[in-house]
């Protein structure tokens, strides 16, 4: 059978097929990887480009902020070499500061896709290397002022040049990094999954030919487009605004940094516009233009198509309207170190701008931080640690239902936190306590979901980041809900001292030193005083909600009469 | 010997026994509310008398339906303090990573019921601090109180020592003596503290209703005569004694689906296939399983339920992938255009279009039905006869007029994409895991597995189809060839190189006991039992570790060589990549234990030579293939009237009882001496 151009059998098909070809290139990824970042944190993309650069196709799984962002790395490369410029058994390296926007840990690999001797494409990842060089170790430090001084930058350079390694390159990240145990062996992950999705595409292609392939992808990104304008088109015309605060840059720590979003509605299509944004900053606290891409991105998806892939169609009805200049589009040379800290913040706020016109879409805000923590230091016997964790928080309440606890941020999918188990086999630390933290949640006829509470105790001396924010702006309620608990960290030293922060860089622990992180809850939806009082029973018999606080913010008086009783609303 | 397999699945309890040397089938529908009473009239159907019976085998699917509808025992959870929250805050994780409203797994225990008690172990097995018995006596109490008839019990590094769980355990047991008591490290000696609470939890919550199914099962079959063995099939493809699947039923969640690729397992060792893929097509979901020298993939870990908001459970599991494709998948169009089949599932009742039962969803049944693939007076041995113009008018009405495709192309697109999306779950078991398709087979199986089979084995180029005897009931017939298996593990970190031979010993004589203690509750001898050693090994820093045979202890303490040949060339095939340079380090220890059965009569059956059971009986109709316009003229056959050798061409149908198998043009069938079909792909042009 010769497929028809375009008929719906054979489009579904492709649809599959690419997919599930970037989803083996992540599993291969993802499985024999060597830093949490990448098999707990699964801070890694993976897909299929075209030969212009534009996204044929993405992993599931993958860390959401990373949408459809791979192509601007590619056609770096292809705008360096020229189309011809390219052979079977090339793979490149890209983590270019000002290209990619990104912190440099996360490292860009591609490998162009060739049928009968032709160019047809490239099969790229992206993951976070535990270390890159640079004047700072693990993540979350707020100390670098440029991007030289986070670390060595690469721009689309070929690690191998038809299948044969540059060792030259290869010694000069050897060398330059830390761990390059760890670093090396996930760019050998990156490289061979990048060739399982080369070899995969090719296969599609030598089966139906370049140009129905490419055709059936196209249809499948007008079908994509579709379905995001059709949700758009139920939200009514107009320009929507909203605004919030990081607490600080983490260096000044007296300024917060405004957050201020336009949303304009205007038919099929959704403009983000963010020139109310804070102007960039001198620490690490910015990202490149992609930053803010990725922003406008994750809101408008989440909205528009959340269950559908990723691909070059979802955006299409998406216009970014972001100034030079700000803390999500700083020009070079910006430190970028934290470049993804302000998203969850700024997605959060996008979301509340549309608020009012589609209540039932939005919840109330969640903990909006990315949560997590690093702990570096030596063995005994001169070898380094460095223990990372992601922690999760409250959700805001819905229009239906309770937030969700102690889960990751909106800019996090898929990603685990680190089982306390395998931080005590592997790291010199004692978790004395991993729970949810009660009265964090925002009071709300849906209530925020919960924070949780860690703590660890130092066996060794070590130093540690510690970055949370949103103290200024708490994960704010809707519709009469109450804001949640906001993050802090408290150290109580074996001296007992104890010291609250929310922004510390390389904070140094003693053994026996304690530090506890309590992590945001999220905002409430509607009037406390509307919450069903048999939730709000249970609540309290399951102790997220104490009698004090059930009292003072949901108006809550000891049952006398029958315990179900009549609510308003 | 006389044993029977009882397969009872959501809709249909299947039977299969061999008694007095023939093999015996029965169907029929499932009774939820008192499955020992379907039980019984499988039994009858069958002409089975149970005292005649010599063995008994099982598989149901009580344990996961009390997960999936969450109808389990009012259980309590027993914590180290600090630790309540563990099972509640899981992983944390998002899987609906865009969804503003996302669901996480619901614990099977609320928090009002998890209760904490003050002791501590570490990692190295350390008591950093003693168990604080008073304590425990006032919990005890309180769960007393509140009516708990379970408790679970999962504390911080268990896995490393066991003591304070075991003494909790004494405790709890002496006070409460009625109260299912499950504590973790009886379950699974592994760390990862979440994983291990809710495969606790799991088995927990499951715990007293499955108790009392298989002590009512039991009840009723000793009631007469019958003094043989009963035993359960698991998820790990084999079998444990009753009494064993009552302490420990979390292992019995995906008792039905593994029976059958354990058949197509013996199948393909007899058949001489080293490497098959085992397909079984149902009315909701086709499987996948990658059988390599007689057995399918064993892996350790999954989740019960849906991805994102399942329940995770921690236990060997033969590696099936599932994809929501089946019979009764029901074909949707998007406001966007684009074509979709499942995963949502029209039930049995009211069931496809095509039942005349007055369901309007369009569903892949419906499809083969107006393809003319199906003979609608033939459905279900003719038990019910099933309406065309019904289908026609429900494609029609869901998908043709949107996508302007008439009946027949509209049927033709679903039945394509229900197959492309079908051969997506071979796809996730063959080249997904470096396993190239064109060196497999496929074995399929299952109500309408023989019906798609051959158009998904040709998506993906495999060469060769089997379709064994008895497709409709083959879940039942595998049960009846599982061996009684054991899995072990004890977590066990250390380098290779570095490895002492004490240390190495004394894991392994740890798990050699655990072993012998279950062997001995089984009356299974010394000279039965089958050890099998593996050590879980992963690259220094890595953290997903991949199990590899070891043959001895010294292998891991002594010279090392082979094990690390062995790991480095595993690796490159699953990831396409090695180290043999880079220091390796083993995370678990484990041991598989299996005790094959003592006689083999399903296998003999199997390889028995085929008699033809019927007249012959050929026909013919119009079936659609790869042209919507153009359906071909199409030979049917009636395949109990086939003998042996028997060659045939494609274009074909081959009706059976419970099943239809499609042969597209080209296609070669020839019957092999056991009855098995054989059916050997055209060769495609791969432009």
């Amino acid at each position: 059978m010769t497929p028809m151009k375009n008929d719906p059998i054979t489009v579904e098909v492709v649809r599959n097929a690419i997919v599930a070809y970037a989803d083996e290139m992540a599993e291969a990824l993802c499985k024999s990887a060597y830093n949490m970042m990448i098999y707990e944190v699964r801070d890694y993309c993976c897909g299929l480009i075209d030969t212009t650069g534009r996204m044929i196709s993405q992993n599931r799984g993958g860390l959401p902020i990373f949408l459809a962002d791979l192509g601007i790395a590619v056609e770096d490369g292809i705008k360096k070499y020229g189309l011809q410029g390219f052979e079977e058994g090339d793979v490149l390296v890209m983590n270019h500061g000002h290209i990619c926007g990104q912190h440099l840990n996360n490292v860009v690999v591609y490998a162009p896709c060739f049928h009968d001797g032709e160019l047809i494409g490239f099969a790229a990842n992206r993951a976070h290397w535990v270390d890159i060089g640079g004047g700072r170790q693990g993540f979350g430090s707020n100390a670098t002022t440029d991007i030289f001084s986070e670390g060595l930058q690469m721009r689309s350079l070929k690690i191998y040049k038809a299948g044969e390694l540059n060792d030259t390159l290869y010694q000069i990240i050897q060398d330059n990094i830390r761990y390059p145990d760890a670093s090396l062996g996930d760019l050998r992950a990156q490289v061979a999954s990048c060739q399982i999705g080369a070899k995969r595409y090719a296969e599609l292609v030598a089966r139906y030919g370049r140009g129905v392939v490419e055709s059936c992808v196209e249809t499948i990104w007008d079908q994509t487009d579709k379905a995001a304008r059709q949700v758009i088109e139920r939200i009514p015309d107009g320009t929507y605004s909203a605004e919030s605060f990081l607490d600080n840059d983490g260096r000044d720590l007296a300024t917060p940094l405004r957050i201020a979003v336009k949303v304009i509605v205007s038919g099929s299509t959704i403009t983000v516009d963010f020139h109310g944004m804070h102007p960039q900053v001198n620490g690490p606290l910015n990202s490149g233009r992609s930053g803010g891409i990725a922003a406008a991105r994750v809101a408008f998806k989440a909205l528009t198509s959340p269950e559908l892939d990723v691909n070059e169609g979802c955006f299409r009805a998406l216009n970014v309207d972001l100034p030079d200049g700000t803390i999500l589009s700083a020009r070079p040379p910006a430190a970028l170190g934290q470049w993804s800290i302000a998203l969850p913040t700024v997605i959060d706020t996008i979301l509340k701008a549309l608020a009012p016109a589609v209540p039932e879409l939005i919840p109330a805000a969640h903990k909006g931080d990315m949560g997590g923590c690093s702990f570096f230091g030596f063995y005994e016997d001169g070898s380094r640690f460095l223990l990372m964790n992601i922690f999760g928080g409250g959700w805001g309440g819905r229009p239906h239902e309770d937030g969700e606890s102690a889960a990751v941020s909106v800019c996090q999918g898929d990603v685990r936190n680190t089982p306390v188990e395998l931080q005590e086999i592997k790291y010199p630390f004692i978790v004395e306590r991993h729970a949810l933290r009660p009265d964090s949640g925002g009071a709300g006829e849906h209530r925020g979901g919960l924070g949780i509470e860690l703590t660890y105790r130092c066996l060794r001396a070590c130093r540690g980041n510690i970055n949370f924010d949103r103290t200024v702006t708490p994960p704010w309620g809707l519709h009469g809900g109450h804001t949640g608990e906001v993050s802090v960290a408290i150290i109580d030293r074996a001296d007992g001292t104890q010291q609250r922060v929310n922004k510390a860089t390389d904070v140094h622990f003693a053994p026996g030193d304690r530090i506890t992180f309590l992590t945001a809850g999220g905002g409430g939806y509607g009037d406390p005083r509307k919450r069903s009082r048999t939730d709000l029973d249970e609540d309290i018999a399951n102790g997220l909600v104490s009698r004090e606080a059930a009292v003072r913010d949901y108006g809550y008086a000891e049952p006398q009469m029958p315990r179900r009783i009549a609510v308003n609303g | 010997m006389n044993i029977v397999g009882i397969d009872i699945g959501g809709t249909f309890t299947d039977l299969v026994g061999y008694v007095d040397g023939k093999i015996v089938t029965s169907k029929t529908s499932t009774v939820p509310a008192d499955p020992t009473q379907g039980i019984a009239r499988s039994l009858e159907l069958a002409n089975c008398d149970p005292n005649e019976l010599n063995e008994i085998l099982h598989g149901s699917t009580i344990a996961i339906n009390t997960v999936l509808e969450r109808k389990g025992a009012r259980t309590a959870l027993i914590t180290t303090s600090g630790f309540r929250d563990v099972y509640a805050i899981g992983r944390s994780n998002r899987i609906q990573a865009f969804n503003l409203f996302f669901k996480r797994p619901q614990p099977l225990v609320p928090r009002s019921l998890t209760f904490e008690i003050p002791e501590r172990i570490l990692a190295s097995g350390e008591v950093l601090e003693a168990l604080d018995e008073t304590t425990v006596t006032a919990v005890i109490a309180e769960i007393e109180a509140a009516g708990a008839e379970s408790v679970a019990v999962c504390l911080m590094h268990s896995w490393a020592n066991p003591d304070h769980e075991r003494r909790v355990g004494d405790m709890l047991r002496k006070a409460l003596p009625n109260i299912f008591v499950t504590l973790s490290h009886e379950i699974l000696r592994e760390y990862r503290e979440y994983e291990r609470s809710s495969t606790t939890a799991l088995n927990a919550f499951v715990g007293p209703r499955v108790e009392g199914y298989l002590k009512r099962l039991e009840t009723y079959l000793r009631s007469g005569a019958f003094d043989g063995k009963i035993h359960i099939m698991r998820s790990n493809g084999g079998v444990m004694s009753i009494g064993q699947a009552q302490e420990q039923p979390v292992s019995m969640m995906e008792s039905g689906p593994v029976a059958g690729m354990i058949g197509a397992g013996r199948l393909a060792k007899m058949l001489g296939l080293k490497r098959c893929i085992g397909f079984d097509m149902g009315g909701t979901t086709a499987k996948s399983s990658l059988i390599t020298d007689g057995a399918p993939a064993i892996e350790t870990g999954y989740v019960i339920g849906e991805e994102a908001d399942g329940q995770p459970m921690q236990l060997p599991v033969v590696n099936i992938v599932e994809v929501g494709a089946g019979g009764g998948s029901i074909a949707w169009v998007d406001n966007a255009g684009g074509l979709h089949v499942g995963p949502q599932s029209v039930g049995a009742d009211p069931g496809p279009a095509c039942y005349g039962k007055g369901a309007d969803l369009p569903v892949v049944t419906d499809a083969d039905l107006i393809l003319g693939r199906i003979n609608p007076q033939r459905f279900l041995n003719g038990g019910m006869p099933l309406d065309k113009a019904a289908s026609e008018q429900a494609m029609l009405s869901k998908v043709g007029n949107t996508l302007k495709l008439n009946p027949v192309e509209a049927a033709l697109g679903v039945a394509k994409i229900a197959d492309s999306s079908m051969s997506l779950s071979v796809r996730a078991v063959s080249i997904n895991k470096g396993i190239d398709p064109r060196d497999t087979a496929m074995i399929a199986f299952g109500g309408a597995g023989p019906l798609h089979a051959i158009a998904i084995a040709r998506e993906i180029y495999i060469p060769l189809v089997i379709i064994p005897k008895l497709p409709g009931t083959f879940s039942a017939l595998g049960m009846l060839m599982a061996s009684w298996r054991q899995d072990f593990v004890q977590t066990f970190i250390g380098r290779i190189g570095e490895l002492s031979e004490a240390g190495v010993e004394k894991v392994y004589a740890e798990l050699v006991a655990t072993g012998r203690e279950q062997m001995k509750r089984d009356g299974i001898a010394e000279n039965e039992a089958d050890h099998r050693f593996f050590a879980d090994l992963r690259y220094v820093g890595q953290e997903h570790a991949i199990s590899i045979p070891i043959e001895n202890t010294g292998m891991l303490s002594g010279d090392t060589s082979e094990v690390r040949k062995r790991f480095d060339t595993e690796h490159d095939r699953r990831y396409s990549q090695s180290a043999p340079t880079e220091a390796l380090e083993i995370v678990s220890l484990r041991l598989v234990l299996t005790a094959a059965r003592t006689d083999n009569v399903a296998e003999e059956w199997l390889s028995r030579p085929w008699e033809p059971e019927a007249e012959a009986e050929v026909g013919s109709r119009d079936v659609v293939f790869n042209d919507a316009a153009k359906p071909l003229k199409t030979a049917i056959y009636w395949r109990p009237a086939l003998p042996a050798g028997f060659r045939l061409t494609g274009p074909a149908v081959i009706e059976e009882p419970n099943s239809t198998i499609l042969i597209h043009p080209g296609d070669e069938v020839v019957v092999h001496e056991a009855g098995h079909l054989l059916v050997t792909l055209a060769k495609q042009s791969e432009e």
